[in-house]
């Protein structure tokens, strides 16, 4: 959902400058006294700069409540006994304490390193990256996931690792609500 | 003060200029072979692929710190009388490094990327050899050491000017009601960097040292999540720095163009001075997924993210834009380019700042968005500073006029820098990583978009680089800078 909301807000505003840029090229072909330019410019300017104040106010009061990390936040939305899963990121592979699970599962991972930082990023069966959290030696980072869709996910390095970065790969199968599937 | 450049660092400068497009195109080339391969168009081994993975990285904030600082230098001597000795000291300092960066990764296969995640050198040295790693890292201690003495010269050179940095920055007008108008652009620029970066090299040579120490003596350690923060405060900064060194020749410019002064009033100054604290707040959001950092300490990371697009979103591009309205201003290759980069600029930061969103970093941190943005404004705003200023030298120094072929390469350059930009922005919304040497099937398209692309965007660098150079022969035989200039 993020990934939607990102590109088509960027293709939005990045349209919006574009025209901004247009037309001021456009315009300035034409000549203008630049006293008043400034005078008009500078009003302008304050609606634009309250305007993305606004916007970002919105979008900080909109989004940090859903922090994916919030011990407060998960424990809302059910996470009071999670699965406790323990990850280790080693160079080039996933260990994991449990790696079969059931929609409806709240996992809670707690994600660490033996070596270098890897990069913990769970992938589900569209190849749709749905969380992640950093892999760091001497610390444990914790996320929160609940599994909706069965299928077979994928926790793919996603911080640079050394050479075998791409092959640190590892499937996961998440089955149907109470019991086994046929995959 | 409004002296000539010194005849000698006009040399310098052009070599910064000559050095800064040689390895531009190299560079872009490196892009491209990784793209090629992710797009199962040409194969290479992994190694090869993070080797050059790491050279292009490095080697591209790199040149693009040179390229920001041949700017600085150059417009900063209309106001300020430099010594044209340091500057040649940090060129000879820079090309030390970047051998020993090159003999490391080249020589000795260091690939750890331009990033190099303690104790991720350490870890490399002891399956590869200790070589690579402590070339690569001294190479770069080496580096930042020339910057630091060049920041150090030139504290020293604006506060015998202005009395301190704080006044160079405005702060006598800005808290003490001191009416009237700041220092030149160039000047309050020059002082931001100089606070910011010097901070950035300070974290990154503690960082360096400290690696270099556990590679030595691995009995002597270092907690990752510091040597993190010291990375990212010395890597973000310095990347950010590119920029604000090479925005300099925006205001110059576009001032001279359109003879409309470009002055730093009180809001300008407010600008820059929120722009030096956000700086140095804002590479936090590179740890956004590391939950073990403090929270409030990554909400910061969101909300000064946030604000730190408020002053070149508010002041400098907006400023370009009320400039340049209806200046009859002369559109060539400088003005263009000029005009374009305040776009790419802007249009980077609105991803970035999108991405620096917690829940939206969740699910996009190290995917290619994260590439898709800041090559948006470091290809489409920093290096096309740096390809205008070019343009603007040999035109100011010598007699170099703008041709069709001009008008077509830029067309060509940002046309497909869109295309690049758009196939990396796409494939992060596609959960595609970065920094990977091979791509899944669902991946390989926008990898092929951008290869294919970034080939295109390296014949506009090879004739822009052509036409610098064949302007390079009329330098000389106008005269010196200011006495023909219009801008002040």
């Amino acid at each position: 959902m993020y990934q939607l909301i990102a590109m088509y807000a960027t293709v939005f505003f990045v349209f919006l400058l574009a025209l901004a840029f247009a037309f001021v090229y456009g315009e300035s072909k034409r000549s203008g006294e630049y006293s008043a330019i400034q005078e008009k410019g500078y009003k302008i300017r304050k609606f634009y700069f309250l305007g993305l104040i606004a916007i970002m106010a919105f979008a900080t009061i909109m989004t940090l409540g859903r922090l994916p990390y919030d011990r407060n936040q998960a424990e809302a939305e059910g996470f009071s006994e999670p699965k406790v899963v323990k990850v280790t990121g080693i160079q080039y592979a996933w260990e994991m304490s449990e790696e079969r699970f059931e929609v409806g599962d709240k996992v809670q991972f707690d994600v660490t390193a033996s070596d270098v930082t890897h990069g913990f990023g769970l992938y589900n069966e569209k190849m749709e990256l749905v969380a992640q959290t950093q892999a760091m030696p001497e610390y444990t980072n914790t996320v929160y996931y609940t599994f909706e869709e069965p299928g077979t996910y994928q926790i793919l390095c996603l911080e640079y690792c050394s050479t075998g970065h791409h092959v640190m790969v590892k499937e996961i199968v998440v089955e149907p609500e109470g019991g086994s599937s046929d995959e | 003060m409004n002296d000539a450049i010194h005849p000698l660092a006009k040399k310098a400068v052009i070599w910064h200029l000559a050095l800064t497009a040689l390895v531009l195109i190299l560079m872009m080339i490196f892009g491209v072979i990784m793209l090629m391969n992710q797009g199962e168009m040409i194969s290479i081994t992994p190694q090869w692929f993070y080797k050059i993975m790491t050279a292009h990285g490095t080697g591209m904030v790199g040149i693009a710190a040179l390229g920001g600082t041949a700017i600085l230098w150059y417009f900063l001597s209309k106001y300020v009388k430099l010594n044209p000795a340091i500057l040649i000291v940090n060129l000879v300092l820079f090309l030390t490094g970047v051998t020993m960066v090159l003999i490391a990764i080249f020589v000795f296969d260091f690939s750890d990327g331009w990033t190099f995640l303690y104790p991720l050198p350490a870890q490399s040295a002891k399956m590869y050899g200790a070589a690579g790693a402590v070339f690569f890292l001294a190479g770069m201690l080496i580096l930042g050491i020339g910057f630091l003495l060049l920041y150090m010269y030139l504290a020293a050179r604006l506060t015998a000017v202005y009395g301190s940095l704080g006044k160079a920055l405005g702060w006598d007008i800005i808290f003490r009601g001191k009416k009237g108008y700041g220092p030149p652009a160039a000047v309050v620029a020059t002082a931001m960097v100089i606070i910011t970066n010097s901070t950035a090299l300070l974290a990154g040579a503690t960082v360096l040292a400290a690696s270099l120490v556990n590679i030595i003596n691995p009995a002597i350690t270092i907690d990752p999540l510091l040597a993190k923060h010291l990375t990212y405060a010395f890597g973000h900064i310095f990347a950010n720095c590119t920029i604000y060194m090479a925005v300099i020749a925006v205001y110059e410019v576009l001032s001279e163009y359109t003879k409309r002064p470009w002055k730093a009033n009180k809001v300008f100054l407010i600008a820059w001075n929120c722009s030096t604290l956000f700086t140095l707040m804002i590479y936090t959001h590179h740890l956004l997924m590391d939950f073990a950092v403090p929270k409030w300490m990554l909400i910061i990371g969101q909300v000064f993210s946030y604000a730190n697009g408020l002053p070149v979103m508010v002041v400098t591009a907006y400023g370009a834009l009320m400039i340049v309205y209806r200046s009859r201003m002369k559109w060539d290759f400088a003005s263009s380019l000029f005009f374009l980069s305040m776009f790419g600029w802007v249009a980077g930061a609105i991803p970035a700042i999108i991405d620096a969103t917690i829940v939206v970093n969740h699910v996009m941190h190290n995917t290619k968005w994260v590439p898709g943005h800041f090559h948006t404004y470091m290809g489409m705003g920093v290096v096309a500073m740096i390809i205008g200023f070019m343009y603007y030298f040999n035109k100011t120094e010598g007699n170099q006029q703008h041709r069709g072929i001009d008008t077509f390469t830029i067309t060509l350059y940002f046309a497909f820098f869109t295309g690049l930009v758009g196939s990396f922005l796409y494939a992060g919304g596609i959960s595609a990583p970065r920094r990977w040497a091979e791509h899944l099937p669902q991946w390989v398209l926008s990898d092929q978009v951008g290869a294919v692309s970034g080939i295109f965007i390296v014949l506009a660098a090879i004739i822009f680089t052509a036409r610098f150079f064949a302007g390079l022969r009329s330098v000389g035989t106008k005269v010196p800078y200011n006495k023909n200039s219009a801008a002040g």
